[in-house]
């Protein structure tokens, strides 16, 4: 191995670990903050660090803090099996973190005549590590329901088991139906292809390519991550908290931040198998390095009205009501932050300036091409994050027989016809 | 040195979990033995770098052969006067032993002659292409044999287990 590739390795390593890791705090701060939204009130916006609120994403910090010093309890029964009811729900939390550990970041970058890729771990067979180590994750929820002696987390844990079962064949069917038509398992390969167009105009993304098939997807994830409107294994009006009754503190806690890992787990499939991945529409990797200058020159454009407008936004909502005393942490904050991100755009244009200047510079170029697919990249998942938030707080949660039936009744079959339908096109063209 | 400590310790839980899943008189534990022993088994095959192998046997053994154990023990509530009693048990594992006993020198024969002479693997082992190329030019109507007889039982299974739903209701 050289430096470039060893570097690369660890850059994307440590890159994936924070998307999975820092994605939680945030993503229950987006939860509560959704949730508020959907309600008409404010959600968490008080905590702050020295004046910093950040909006209140420092509340989520505050929570991991109360639940690590909060006094473990166990129920009375479980005392000879103890270490294995505490060892149980981090097989749910690493079964989500090592499914997210192939979802490629960004395009292979060329250094040295040699392609490497920007994945946590490096693989080719990325659709099929995500299948299996996704399965893992139930047999934690399930073991942690049995464990616990308690009915509701007994019912809880064989609703999840039984869902798992029910789920995991269309989504199968689906992703085959996927992979017949990429002609691959790599999930690079995959957005690579999907970079093209269909029809002459259209972006050549799964879901305007398999249309259906997108739609089990979806709707099969959503199931997978027990998620609301699926979240029959939890139901708290019917099984008060389902497998994670008995569960208190850190514990709790540990299953909690899994469903977070795996819902980003999810939007980050659903987005590189149907919405395009990394790629902007229309414009592929090669696209990008060869028109850069055009591309930087739009950048530089756009960048300074967007980070204008939003700071703007910033400085109205981040003050109180007129008739509240203020002790101007507030301004103060919006201040810090104003000169914060004046002087990230400046050097961000500064960056594009020196890059579009110097035409020799053909790595840098890649590298920033690179650094512009990982961001839209994270922008995608955040969307998609907020959608599967969205959701759980718009649709009333199924029952568990209506969850059955959808699952065997009707995705079932439609993916098998997807599935015949897709087989039947790709071999009449090909 | 370090591939040899790997399966070492993968040999360890493999065995441990297969152990734990015979002998524990508590169904839990042996569930978890059982997973245990399933993902140590995924293990080896990714040590010896049979990238399909390895995601096979995760997918079924572990996403659901572990499951579907696990469902079936938490679902039908098996209660001690619901096992069928044995009273010449002891006297049945003797003499299964026995009958065994000739097999398992043929085994051990095996797996010391195997040991001297290696079969070489050939470029591209493990990988999904070689192997689904292998598959469906070489072994074709044993695969499609194999998928009629695997989809026989499943309708059996099908059958049988709504006869028993009438016959209860």
């Amino acid at each position: 191995m050289t430096t470039g590739a060893i570097v690369v390795a660890i850059i994307s390593f440590v890159l994936g670990a924070l998307l999975a890791l820092m994605m939680i705090p945030i993503l229950v701060w987006l939860e509560r903050r959704g949730a508020g939204l959907v309600q008409d009130r404010l959600g968490p916006n008080r905590t702050n660090i020295f004046g910093f609120r950040l909006g209140g994403v420092v509340q989520s910090f505050a929570d991991v803090v109360k639940l690590v010093l909060k006094e473990e309890y166990y129920p009375s029964h479980i005392s000879k099996h103890r270490w294995l009811f505490m060892l149980v729900p981090s097989i749910t939390f690493v079964a989500a973190l090592l499914a997210f550990m192939v979802i490629p970041f960004a395009d292979n970058v060329v250094i040295g005549g040699e392609s490497l890729r920007i994945q946590p771990l490096p693989v080719d067979f990325g659709v099929l590590w995500f299948m299996a180590i996704g399965a893992i994750g139930v047999v934690g929820i399930m073991l942690g329901g049995w464990l616990s002696h308690n009915k509701y987390a007994l019912m809880g844990s064989t609703r999840a088991g039984s869902m798992m079962i029910g789920y995991e064949l269309p989504l199968g069917l689906a992703i085959v139906s996927f992979i017949i038509t990429y002609n691959t398992i790599d999930f690079n390969a995959m957005v690579a292809w999907q970079s093209g167009t269909v029809l002459g105009f259209l972006p050549a993304w799964g879901i305007l390519v398999q249309p259906l098939g997108a739609i089990i997807l979806i709707v099969a994830l959503f199931a997978e991550t027990n998620r609301n409107p699926f979240s029959v294994s939890e139901g708290e009006s019917e099984i008060v908290a389902g497998y994670m009754t008995e569960y208190t503190a850190m514990k709790f806690a540990i299953y909690f931040m899994g469903e977070y890992v795996a819902m980003n787990t999810a939007s980050a499939v659903i987005i590189t198998m149907v919405f395009g991945g990394y790629q902007l529409p229309w414009v592929g990797t090669v696209d990008l390095v060869t028109h850069f200058n055009a591309f930087a020159l739009a950048i530089m454009a756009v960048l300074p009205i967007g980070i204008l407008f939003f700071i703007r936004w910033m400085q109205k909502n981040n003050s109180l009501r007129p008739s509240v005393r203020s002790d101007g942490s507030r301004e103060y904050e919006a201040k810090v932050f104003t000169y914060v991100l004046i002087a990230m755009t400046l050097i961000v244009e500064a960056i594009l300036i020196y890059l579009i200047l110097s035409p020799e510079a053909f790595l840098s170029r890649t590298i920033a091409v690179t650094l512009l697919q990982i961001a839209i990249f994270v922008f995608k998942l955040m969307l998609f994050n907020l959608f599967f938030i969205l959701v759980r707080w718009t649709l009333p949660r199924f029952r568990y027989d209506q969850v059955q039936h959808l699952g065997w009744y009707y995705l079932l079959p439609l993916s098998l016809l997807n599935l015949f339908v897709t087989a039947i096109i790709v071999v009449g063209v090909g | 040195m370090l591939e040899n400590s790997i399966f070492l310790i993968l040999a360890i839980f493999l065995i441990g979990g297969g152990l734990t899943m015979v002998w524990s008189r508590e169904t839990i534990i042996s569930a978890f033995g059982f997973f245990v022993a399933m993902l140590a088994m995924a293990g080896v095959f990714a040590l010896l770098g049979n990238s399909f192998l390895f995601l096979a046997q995760i997918m079924v053994s572990v996403g659901a052969v572990v499951v579907l154990s696990m469902m079936v023990i938490t679902a039908i509530n098996l209660k001690e006067e619901n096992l069928p009693d044995e009273p010449n048990k002891l006297r049945w594992i003797f003499f299964t032993a026995l009958i065994v006993t000739p097999f398992s020198l043929l085994m051990y024969r095996t797996l010391v002659s195997v040991h001297q002479n290696f079969a070489h693997t050939s470029e591209g082992y493990g990988s999904l292409k070689v192997l689904g190329e292998a598959l469906f030019k070489d072994w074709v109507l044993s695969f499609e044999v194999i998928s009629v007889l695997l989809l026989a039982a499943m309708v059996g299974a099908v059958v049988i287990a709504r006869k028993e739903l009438s016959d209860g209701a």
